[in-house]
């Protein structure tokens, strides 16, 4: 008899912890399995098809755009988080017409970044657009810059400048979000007390907003450097001559029909982030000991 | 102090707006406002603003097709992540589940790809047979819903953690089953949430252009944005380019300020402790 109890509790039991898993598993499922998908794939054209690391690393068209996705997250993570203190800084207090401000500060996320990208080439576009009209001093009011239309598909420089002011015009809002969000838990008491001693509000930020919004500025950094690492809609758009990392991968996938060199370039992706992000981490870690120190 | 504020708020403001009105501005424009030959600037509004672009956009079949493509993909994005992602939520937020943390590691670990790096093998996995028998809109709704799931269950579960647990209780007292009361109480009260997190999901999908490109890369149906840079390369046209881009932006942006709250949650989730 006790058998038939103990039998019938587990049979119980697992009725229903079937139910929780029952409910928690279809979600987990899709998502686990296509991350094991993605993984498998990468590693398996990767490795077993005879792509030799050593001379996909060697190759300059790999070096060069490995250099370009590092500058590219280099210049755009700093130039992300300035703008999105600025813009945080700007709707932080209550004025007449701040909700609106903010609605408006939101926009650019809410447009798609291939429309976004293809406008700055339409303004920007060679011989004559709206940008080359000013630098050439077709305007009156504009003073002229330059003799001669600037062509700015044509050059490095000047195209992945625009890849990063598009994928800083478009992502302001999320460091702004966050950074936001940083400033708000730092408490009015202690501007208050910093103002009694007599604090400018220069000093008031430098010394009690920046340090106690280096969580939220680490944070940032390590989503936005991420972030400009894997872009690739950007580049894609504005700089197709000077690929990046991601517009390689998507070279090699169509262009060239090369699905297990994309396959290794998309794992070297991967890993660049990885370790980014580590040394991030890190760098967290040290700074929220220093800070506790102090 | 104020005064700087409102010039920085100005500048900032100026420098949103402006490639959105630039954009509107080549959509009206006639064909003297983009093609000068060099012979005079650029005008800032077009000489004789017109609709011909809508009205050559509204009879063209193609364009009326990529819509549509994307209207369906979203609504099946949509309904794959609510259908897959309210239980797995709800699950989350009220069963005790050992190891959960593990559990929610794995539910975002597919988020830690590149797009363009966890395209490869989505696109490789789902253009090979059998998959490749499904129409495209399944496909790409199907990698759409993998990009949306996380959010999904994130918003899902912040809902059903707010609904007050007594009301299941009573459920249970009156002699409701889980099951029963998971779709006949708690899924009525959580439904403005679940609404947020399909706006959110379906924009998502609207916007998206990495998977469906790759995805509808040979076939002719496909996607508005994607849609969108096949008009690009054919052609360059200034005023219809703007146009099409118009069309696909005025949803999202009505709804931006519609649902600004949630898609707040969705952007920061995780981010600040």
């Amino acid at each position: 008899m006790p058998s038939s109890i103990k039998l019938s509790y587990l049979l119980h039991k697992l009725k229903s912890n079937l139910f929780t898993i029952g409910f928690f598993i279809p979600a987990f499922l899709y998502l686990v399995s296509f991350f094991v998908i993605i993984l498998v794939f990468l590693l398996k054209f990767s490795f077993s098809e005879g792509i030799p690391f050593l001379e996909l690393f060697s190759a300059n068209e790999f070096k060069a755009a490995l250099w370009r996705t590092f500058w590219f997250m280099g210049i755009a993570t700093p130039l992300q988080l300035v703008v999105g203190l600025l813009l945080a800084l700007l709707i932080q207090q209550s004025y007449k017409g701040v909700g609106m401000v903010r609605s408006f500060f939101m926009i650019p996320i809410a447009i798609p970044a291939l429309v976004t990208a293809i406008i700055i080439d339409l303004v920007f576009s060679y011989p004559f657009g709206p940008i080359n009209d000013l630098l050439l001093g077709r305007h009156g009011f504009f003073p002229q810059i330059t003799g001669v239309p600037v062509n700015w598909s044509g050059s490095e420089f000047l195209s992945l400048g625009l890849a990063i002011l598009g994928k800083t015009w478009r992502d302001m809002p999320i460091s702004m979000l966050i950074l936001l969000a940083g400033l708000q838990t730092i408490e009015r008491e202690q501007y208050e007390a910093a103002r009694t001693m007599g604090a400018k509000s220069w000093q008031e930020f430098k010394y009690l907003t920046l340090p106690l919004l280096t969580p939220a500025i680490l944070t940032i950094l390590i989503l936005r450097s991420i972030e400009n690492w894997k872009e690739f809609i950007f580049p894609f758009i504005l700089a197709p001559a000077y690929p990046l990392l991601g517009v390689l991968i998507e070279r090699l996938y169509h262009v060239e029909q090369n699905p297990a060199l994309a396959a290794s370039v998309a794992l070297c992706l991967v890993a660049l982030i990885g370790i980014t992000t580590l040394i991030f981490t890190f760098i967290t870690k040290m700074v929220r000991k220093y800070l506790v120190r102090v | 102090m104020k005064s700087l504020r409102f010039i920085l708020i100005c500048l900032v403001l100026f420098f949103i707006i402006f490639p959105l009105f630039m954009m509107t501005k080549y959509s009206l424009s006639d064909r003297e406002s983009i093609v000068t030959g060099g012979k005079y600037p650029e005008p800032f509004f077009p000489f004789k603003p017109n609709l011909e672009m809508f009205e050559a956009l509204s009879v063209r079949k193609d364009f009326a097709g990529a819509g549509l493509t994307s209207l369906w993909v979203g609504l099946l994005a949509v309904a794959f992540s609510l259908f897959l992602g309210a239980p797995t939520a709800f699950a989350l937020a009220r069963f005790k589940i050992p190891g959960i943390a593990i559990l929610l590691f794995f539910l975002l670990s597919v988020r830690l790809f590149p797009d363009i790096s966890a395209v490869i093998p989505v696109a490789e996995l789902l253009l090979s047979r059998p998959f490749s028998l499904l129409p495209p809109v399944i496909l790409v709704g199907l990698a759409h819903t993998l990009l949306a799931l996380p959010y999904t269950v994130y918003i899902a579960k912040g809902v059903f953690e707010s609904i007050p647990k007594d009301l299941e209780e009573q459920a249970h007292v009156l002699g409701a089953g889980k099951a029963r009361t998971f779709l006949k109480i708690l899924t009525p009260l959580a439904l403005p949430g679940l609404g947020a997190a399909a706006i959110y999901t379906f924009f998502l999908s609207w916007n998206e252009f990495v998977f469906a490109y790759f995805l509808t890369f040979q076939g002719t149906q496909t996607t508005l944005p994607v849609y969108l840079l096949r008009i690009l390369t054919w052609s360059p046209q200034k005023n219809f380019i703007s146009a099409i881009s118009l069309v696909i932006c005025i949803p999202v942006i009505i709804f931006t300020f519609l649902v600004q709250r949630y898609m707040k949650e969705g952007l920061t989730a995780g981010a600040v402790k």
